[in-house]
């Protein structure tokens, strides 16, 4: 496929032609079940969309029951931003609901299948967008990163996913699931077109009140040369299965041999992550999706009463997971739990931020596994805590508002792609995409 | 176990939510066994660490107080709303 640098340079006509072929390519690879629509929205360089993430006149609806028949009234700022550059969105592509899930199982629309492997999960909750990218079926996507939804279905899928620093690229017009933690990000084919990607959807707007005033860019600076120090986390390695771990070992010595310098640095037990992301996603879920109520947008089913059409139309319109979380948020959130859940989380949350602090004053990146291993087998992620536990090295990343960005290192004896991820302190979005080319080269060379 | 029957009904209510029979005894035992796991949170010490967060220490941003409004928003959405009429969301009786 064309890369998203090569195709701003594309004619008109040359962008009509792409389209035809990427519909075409969509259809013959419908077993993928990558996208869930294939709208058009005008003239540009086509980009796939998560199916959170408003287009005017799309039918948008967080791959849930309950947002059927649901009409996006508005663009969301991301795709504003795309179609004053050149961009136009082209397809929506499947994700887990309400983007809760490591796998995109959850959709009401049905698995997503990975490119490399048709029994693995191509990851979650993006994995609409890294199918589609991994095939060959779109130049690039957007998706949202809440707890690693970006990050890890591009590891699992072989692409580049970035997350941003969190107020740097506009929530409005996504679909809320944990409004602290969600970021839109790019997932590309090349770490250089996700910094065109970022550039395109990232700047201040006075409709989202977390966001910063900083527009600075990164793509026309991109320098692969400077030496950077970039720290490893031995304790967090240990537990990786052993593809992850010789990706880590490669990674490591290409880095060296490109003249960064390596140290090792610790952080808390992961563990402790999880807990405080999964009281503190589950709390804003439950606020979040309060608002689907069968009256207002999406689909209804009615009841005898007022109550009982809300209760009917949540219970039926909502997925297991979906429920769980609601369910467990509420129980944080409720009197007598408050302060040993909720309060206790945001105190974890502080030490947490804090940590990653501590160690950007002497380090310039971080290099991390973004998943414990590569992409699973169907159904192998069904028990709602292992889920959660596969999610150990991507949620302190939000937790604590950092940007990061995963990129393919190498592929396994099983043939599977193993992606690892560099992290950077908030707004060095610069230096993380510096180091990130400078490692996607030194892999290549 | 800290989530039982009881307090699932609770938090049904409190979710509009409604679980059903088939299903609760499985939920239930999943709930507990995340809620045992995230009480791991009490073997660190947040003594003196603020009970909120935010992600920047600066205030919610204010704006001048003049009425902005996209018309077509509420427009479009009552149009493509499950019931509705005018300019409202036609509800079940609420009262009798």
């Amino acid at each position: 496929m064309i890369t998203l640098k090569e195709a701003l340079k594309l004619s008109a006509e040359e962008l009509v032609a792409l389209k035809e072929e990427l519909a075409k390519k969509i259809e013959a690879h419908a077993k993928l079940n990558a996208y869930v629509g294939l709208e058009s929205a005008g003239e540009g360089v086509p980009i796939a969309i998560k199916d959170n993430i408003q287009v005017k006149t799309w039918s948008v609806t967080n791959g849930s029951k309950i947002l059927q028949g649901y009409i996006a009234p508005y663009n969301a700022t991301v795709i504003e931003k795309m179609q004053a550059a050149g961009l136009t969105p082209f397809g929506r592509t499947n994700m887990d609901e309400f983007a809760m899930g490591s796998t995109t199982e959850s959709s009401y629309y049905g698995k997503t299948v990975n490119p490399h492997n048709a029994s693995c999960v191509p990851g979650g909750s993006s994995g609409g967008s890294a199918a589609a990218v991994a095939a060959g079926l779109a130049v690039a996507a957007l998706g949202s990163d809440t707890g690693g939804s970006i990050r890890q279905p591009a590891a699992f899928c072989g692409i580049v996913g970035m997350k941003p620093t969190y107020g740097r690229v506009s929530r409005y017009g996504l679909g809320a699931y944990a409004s602290s933690l969600d970021q839109i990000g790019p997932m590309t084919q090349n770490v250089e077109d996700a910094a065109i990607l970022y550039d395109i959807i990232s700047g201040y707007d006075a409709n989202d009140s977390t966001s910063v005033h900083r527009n600075d860019k990164v793509s026309d600076k991109l320098d692969p040369s400077r030496k950077l120090t970039i720290a490893i986390v031995p304790n967090y390695i240990k537990d990786a299965s052993e593809d992850v771990k010789r990706a880590f070992a490669k990674a490591v010595a290409v880095l060296r041999n490109a003249g960064h310098t390596i140290v090792e640095r610790e952080l808390m037990d992961a563990k402790y992550d999880i807990s405080a992301y999964y009281v503190t996603a589950t709390a804003e879920a439950s606020t979040n999706l309060a608002r689907y109520d069968g009256i207002r947008y999406g689909s209804r089913v009615e009841g005898s009463n007022l109550k009982e059409t809300y209760i009917k139309s949540r219970s039926e319109g909502f997925g297991d997971e979906v429920k769980r979380r609601i369910l467990l948020g509420n129980f944080v959130l409720s009197s007598g739990y408050y302060d040993a859940y909720y309060v206790k989380a945001q105190k974890v949350r502080h030490r947490i931020k804090e940590e990653y602090e501590t160690i950007f004053k002497e380090v310039d990146l971080i290099l991390s596994p973004v998943a414990p291993r590569t992409a699973y087998e169907f159904g192998s992620l069904a028990d709602p805590l292992e889920m959660y536990l596969s999610d150990i090295y991507t949620i302190s990343v939000n937790l604590a508002g950092l940007p990061a960005i995963a990129l393919p290192i190498e592929t396994s004896e099983a043939g599977m792609p193993v992606g690892l991820q560099l992290i950077a302190a908030p707004f060095d979005e610069q230096t993380l995409f510096d180091g990130a080319l400078s490692l996607e080269q030194s892999l290549q060379s | 176990m800290t989530i039982n029957n009881d307090l699932l009904i609770r938090l049904e209510k409190l979710s509009y939510l409604e679980v059903q029979d088939d299903k609760r005894s499985e939920i239930i035992e999943q709930l507990n066994e995340i809620v045992s796991f995230v009480e791991n949170l009490s073997e660190l010490n947040t003594d003196n660490v603020s009970d909120t967060f935010a992600m920047t220490t600066a205030s919610t941003p204010l704006r001048d107080d003049t009425p902005a409004c996209n018309s077509h928003i509420p427009e479009d959405i009552i149009k493509h709303a499950p019931k509705s009429a005018d300019s409202f969301f036609i509800v079940p009786k609420i009262i009798e």
